[in-house]
């Protein structure tokens, strides 16, 4: 534990802290490689498949359906002095609508997400790690991302474009009984205002947020679960890692792929 | 015995564990406040425990917050010059009003939902080792109570902490919102960089809502850890009941301080 | 099942204050599992009781709640005096260095000058072999080092009453008796009360005056060591010897 501020130590935490970043992004990237690999030809255990989607949709459902009903009272709430001010009530549905659809949905939803399904997911990966589970299924010749990482990638994607969807459904839910509670706006003028303003485009670009954010969870947890060493400790720190880089992947996807489909 | 029943007493035992486990957070809540508050500065003290956990919270989260707020603040400045060019132009009111829902909103909330990621798992596993290799029934033996002596010094750094992180977070979020507005629609930089709708009430909220959270996530995180059993299952999922637990705490909280800041200032929001 | 029986060398009528662990109709629960049932024991001060079973049927449980970790669902526990335990898998703290483990009791404590918490924490060190091991972390430690700096820890506040779960699991026999050597040494100095639970009947043998076996959360019996292996209990005797 260093007990004092030292510029040297502080220089070799930062090299550190990069190499690092750059061996587990490479191991990311090795491991898309692999998943990508095993999808041409599409051989996929079914049954683990199934199996990952109702364990993490199913169970995923009511956080989902909490956060975004939060989120819509959360938005209306923001927006309540800006729509006194101008008078705009019509401007609820669109506004609102414009964010949840496009970005506050596929963030907020995927960082859920990505703290249940994807912690949940490294932790169990992990403790299969440190029980040798994953050396068992190499001696008996079965390669452990075909059969155990496919499928987790899939379900995970496939699960979150699905929660999303829900997410946007019931968040705009929440916009409209937030609006009539606290506004007294009618729930139908906020409906019309986000039905007339917005279109599939918008709820595809979110869709397709989801996805890579899917994606960018499953691969992070998926490898930090894979490379834990130590323990018990080692599988609450890999928890940590898949967790805080699902997070930072997915805000940098937010980015880029606004940029790219604007 | 009829599905009915069964379904029952399963919604009846479940409810139970539910309420059994809410009154232990409160409980762990309350200990954690009043032990941080009271006995703390009388009793004993570990030495720099407090500044050790600042550094893991803060030190090591820093870098964390200010790239996912920075590119938070380039996509919804991104995505609201987008949509304000579509009716009226109001690109030069962007930087004014990014700032404003920063101070009061995303600034907090956004570094708090990170810091529950980070900060939370990290809590909860360590704590949650600590239970399952006995350290916590060995802290007991020499008369100490786990609460006061782990969760503490957590409570009191995280909270100092989230309020340092998410100044340092919105000034990165408004600065690359303010890049973008400037390389991508030609938003003049002294227009985009204008605190004026900014209120001292405003900065209040958001500092309370910072307290609150910072506030919130040791004590949920710590409580996850706290009920960790088993070995590693028994670890990782108390880290990720910690993650979800605590941006959840930090969502709830964020509406109901909004709501009641909305209803106290009124119109002069 | 009732068993009132007195664990001491000698079969004297023995004056209640002079019991160091009272336990009465003590009984614990978990969820739906019932772990214990009515155990009523009594231990002597001096006294040097092992707990031999098979697995799982209440021997830590029945230890944590003499050290008071658990609470009991029903009955009485009275120990009198201090209480150190040593854990099954050792509990140091792995935030901290060798020293300050042992340190760590007195620490707590309060009242003891830090050069006094010095003597005291090498004196065990020494006592248990680790002299010079001071500034290491337990993640250095092998399984045996991090069991005698658990054993330095939990006697170094001088408690009248020792408890240890499992304090040979996972050793060689090599170890094992050293260990066994420290607690005689230990208690013949101190003269102090322990209750040793362990899997090894042969080795804890050497060190308590009395066993006591535990299965299926009651207390079946108790003798003299010495008599283990021609215990009148067929199942006992059975499991002393290692035969089905």
């Amino acid at each position: 534990m260093s007990s004092g501020f030292s510029l040297r130590r502080q220089i070799v935490s930062v090299g550190a802290l990069t190499m690092a970043a750059a061996r587990d992004a490479g191991g990311i990237a090795v491991l898309a490689f692999d998943v990508a690999r095993s999808l041409l030809p599409p051989t996929l255990d079914g049954r683990e498949l199934v199996r990952n989607l109702y364990k993490m949709g199913y169970r995923s459902v009511p956080i989902v359906v909490m956060t975004a009903l939060f989120v819509g009272a959360l938005m209306v709430i923001q927006f309540a002095a800006f729509v006194k001010q101008y008078g705009a009530t019509g401007m609820i549905g669109w506004g609102t609508g414009y964010a949840v659809l496009r970005e506050v949905g596929p963030l907020l939803i995927g960082l859920m997400f990505s703290g249940r399904v994807g912690a949940n997911n490294a932790a169990e990966l992990g403790t299969m790690t440190v029980t040798d589970q994953i050396d068992g299924l190499l001696a008996l010749a079965i390669d452990p991302v075909r059969y155990l990482i496919v499928p987790r990638v899939l379900a995970m994607m496939i699960t979150l474009v699905v929660m999303t969807m829900i997410g946007d459904a019931v968040a705009i839910l929440g916009v409209m009984l937030a609006s009539s509670a606290i506004l007294d706006v009618h729930p139908l003028t906020v409906w019309y205002g986000f039905v007339d303003n917005l279109g599939v485009g918008d709820f595809l670009h979110g869709l397709a947020k989801a996805l890579t954010f899917g994606a960018a969870i499953a691969l992070s947890s998926c490898y930090y679960g894979l490379t834990v060493r130590g323990g018990a400790v080692g599988v609450g720190r890999a928890v940590n890692s898949a967790v805080v880089s699902a997070a930072v992947s997915i805000c940098f996807l937010d980015f880029l792929m606004t940029y790219l489909t604007a | 015995m009829t599905i009915g029943r069964r379904t029952l007493i399963r919604i009846g035992a479940r409810t139970l564990a539910a309420g059994t486990a809410a009154l232990d957070l409160i409980s762990v809540a309350i200990q954690t406040i009043v032990g941080s508050l009271w006995s703390y500065w009388r009793g004993k003290r570990p030495k720099g425990a407090i500044a050790r956990q600042m550094y893991f919270v803060g030190n090591r989260s820093l870098l964390f917050v200010l790239v996912t707020l920075g590119f938070v603040g380039m996509v919804m400045v991104y995505q609201t010059c987008l949509l304000t060019t579509k009716i009226i132009d109001g690109r030069n009111q962007v930087g004014a009003q990014w700032a404003r829902l920063l101070v009061l909103d995303v600034g907090p909330s956004l570094t708090a939902m990170m810091l529950a990621t980070r900060v939370g798992a990290g809590i909860a596993a360590e704590v949650g080792s600590m239970k399952v290799t006995e350290q916590l029934d060995a802290l007991r033996m020499s008369g100490v109570t786990p609460v006061r002596y782990l969760i503490v010094p957590r409570f009191l750094a995280c909270i100092v902490m989230s309020v340092a992180l998410s100044m340092f977070g919105m000034a990165a979020s408004w600065g690359a919102g303010g890049l973008t507005g400037y390389y991508s629609f030609q938003i003049n930089p002294r227009i985009f960089f204008d605190l004026s709708l900014v209120q001292p009430s405003h900065v209040a909220v958001g500092i309370m809502k910072a307290v609150a959270f910072g506030a919130a996530i040791p004590i949920v995180s710590g409580f996850c850890g706290l009920r960790a059993q088993g070995s590693s299952e028994g670890v990782g999922a108390a880290a990720t009941a910690a993650v979800i637990g605590s941006s959840f705490a930090v969502l709830i909280l964020d509406v109901l301080i909004s709501f009641v800041a909305m209803v106290a200032l009124g119109a002069g929001m | 099942m009732t068993a009132i029986m007195t664990a001491t060398a000698s079969a004297a009528a023995i004056a209640p204050s002079t019991f160091a662990i009272e336990l009465a109709g003590v009984a614990k629960r978990f969820g739906p599992r019932s772990v214990l049932a009515d155990v009523t024991l009594r231990v002597a001060r001096g006294a040097r009781l092992g707990v031999i079973g098979p697995a799982a049927g209440g021997k830590t449980v029945l230890l944590k709640l003499i050290a008071g970790l658990i609470r009991p669902d029903a009955g009485e526990i009275r120990v009198a005096g201090r209480i150190g335990m040593l854990f099954q898998n050792c509990a140091l703290f792995d935030f901290l260095s060798v020293a300050d483990n042992v340190a760590f009791p007195l620490v707590q404590e309060g009242d003891v000058p830090a050069a006094e918490i010095a003597g005291r924490v090498a004196a065990r060190l020494r006592a248990v072999g680790l002299a010079g091991s001071e500034r290491k972390v337990p993640s250095e430690l092998s399984g045996g080092m991090k069991k005698r700096v658990g054993l330095a820890r939990a006697t170094v506040a001088r408690p009248d009453v020792v408890l240890y779960d499992e304090p040979t699991a996972g050793l060689d026999p090599v170890t094992t008796s050293k260990v066994y050597q420290l607690l005689r040494d230990d208690h013949d100095a101190t003269g102090g009360t322990a209750v040793v639970v362990s899997s090894d009947v042969e080795a804890v043998a050497t060190f308590a005056d009395t066993i006591a076996y535990v299965d299926r959360g009651a207390v079946r019996w108790v003798g003299p060591a010495a008599s283990l292996l021609d215990a009148d209990d067929p199942v006992v005797r059975g499991f002393a010897r290692g035969t089905a």
